[in-house]
């Protein structure tokens, strides 16, 4: 199967959409699936790997990049609508 | 492991056996390039600076020329000054140790076809003198490489940059250095790069200065700050601030951080060093061969074709449009990660290997091209 999604570190919750991913979509991940798009993902966003709580962080290249500011399940897109950065993060 | 290299009599080695012609000060700069356009075998370096400036400006102007001259892909140096200037070209030759250098100075010599005639003559031996030397084996151990992005797209934190920290980490596995540049680059992750200092009062000091960094960008650019991330880069997939600057840093790999060092000062340790350079590639690329880098890894998402003088720049391509759009200035392509389903370390293997041909003598797209523009960090006024 042709992959479109790439996770960058291992510790990473989230995978990169390396090409678009339409809704209901296999999330394909080298070769395998490994959810599915739960709504379009475009080129160079993220897409939920697992089940990511209110709260907590959302890593990217083994880091915190953001928290989410609600549940998001797997296979859902992951972006500024349903995260905010980690406070303390960037002094404002 | 090992390469092929040109051996200096301080224990570096060179990847190149340049002789490098040089203006003190940009009055100089046509005198420079006449001799040039008479021996295409050197390679010459004009700016625009030189006179009229303030005391730190100075200082890093002669810190950078200087670097750059002591360089280990530099066998000779000839500096060419005008005579009434503040950095001369005098002072500059004196600087370099351990090998060849000379300088001229147009007042002096008698004007500029005086000084051309004289400078033809003077570089002739010089690449006379450079052609008996040898390459001999040497350890990867003792190459610098500097780590650069420009012209950054939304996959240049996917492919490339990963891409090119697998090929970091295998070189400091080697017991080589690695040097990171770009501080506006780091903002947003000064608590993730002082996690992975070696020691706490490093860990202290680069935290202190991203966060300068930060504070100067806000005094600089005001309401304008909230740029450093950009609609476009929101468009693109990026979430935060520090999701774009780990795009950057991820290029350094994830081997412990053991120094920090000035803008164009020369690392004393190795294995991955941070170096305080500013986020444009010319001027950053600046500070990493004057710190003594034979060698400089760039990533580039929209197409960056530059290259710098002495110093071979391999180009690696975060897109396959890119790659194929500008065909004879990418080096690698890391799009490949998406369409061939290759892996980021596959990749970052294919980045180290090359890295050792150039270093062996293989040329890169920028050298074939003669793109190596020069440019450096100056921060005062000009009086």
């Amino acid at each position: 199967m042709k992959s479109n999604a790439l996770r960058i570190d291992s510790k990473d919750n989230v995978v990169i959409a390396t090409r678009p991913i339409g809704k209901g979509d296999a999330v394909v991940m080298n070769g395998e699936a490994v959810c599915h798009a739960a709504e379009d993902v475009a080129l160079g966003h993220k897409v939920a790997l697992a089940p990511i709580r209110s709260g907590d962080a959302v890593v990217r290249y083994g880091e915190p990049i953001v928290q989410a500011t609600r549940d998001i399940g797997p296979g859902e897109w992951v972006h500024v609508h349903n995260t905010q950065p980690i406070p303390g993060d960037l002094r404002e | 492991m090992e390469f092929t290299g040109y051996r200096r009599e301080d224990g570096r080695f060179g990847v190149r056996n340049h002789v490098l012609v040089v203006s003190s000060v940009s009055c100089g700069n046509g005198v420079v390039e006449a001799i040039g356009r008479a021996l295409p075998e050197v390679v010459t370096v004009t700016h625009a600076y030189g006179c009229g400036y303030g005391p730190s400006d100075l200082a890093v102007s002669h810190r950078v020329l200087s670097g750059l001259m002591n360089n280990p892909n530099v066998g000779a140096v000839l500096a060419i000054g005008l005579g009434c200037e503040a950095l001369k070209a005098q002072s500059l030759a004196t600087s370099v140790q351990g090998k060849p250098a000379e300088a001229l100075e147009i007042q002096k010599e008698g004007g500029s076809a005086a000084t051309i005639a004289k400078g033809v003559e003077t570089a002739t031996g010089l690449l006379k003198a450079l052609n008996a030397q040898q390459r001999v084996s040497a350890p990867v151990s003792g190459l610098v490489v500097g780590l650069e992005c420009g012209g950054s797209d939304a996959l240049s934190g996917v492919t490339a940059n990963p891409a090119v920290g697998a090929a970091a980490d295998r070189f400091v596995a080697e017991g080589a250095t690695v040097i990171l540049g770009e501080t506006t680059e780091m903002i947003g992750t000064a608590h993730i790069l002082k996690r992975r200092c070696a020691n706490p009062e490093l860990g202290e000091q680069v935290e202190r200065l991203v966060n300068g960094c930060e504070a100067q960008v806000r005094a600089t650019l005001g309401p304008l700050a909230g740029m450093v991330i950009t609609p476009g880069n929101i468009e693109g997939g990026l979430s935060s601030i520090a999701e774009k600057s780990l795009g950057c840093i991820t290029k350094a790999g994830t081997t412990p951080i053991v120094e920090l060092v000035d803008y164009a000062c020369q690392p004393s340790k190795r294995g991955l060093v941070i170096m305080d350079t500013p986020g444009f590639d010319i001027d950053s690329m600046a500070g990493f061969a004057a710190g003594g880098a034979q060698l400089i890894v760039f990533t580039t998402g929209r197409g960056s074709i530059a290259g710098f003088p002495a110093v071979p720049v391999v180009k690696v391509a975060s897109n396959s449009r890119t790659y194929n759009n500008m065909p004879g200035d990418m080096d690698v392509n890391a799009g490949s990660i998406l369409e061939e389903d290759r892996t980021i370390d596959g990749v970052g293997r294919e980045i180290f290997d090359l890295s050792l041909r150039v270093a062996g003598g293989e040329r890169t797209c920028a050298e074939v091209n003669r793109s190596a523009p020069f440019g450096y960090l100056k921060q005062g006024p000009t009086f």
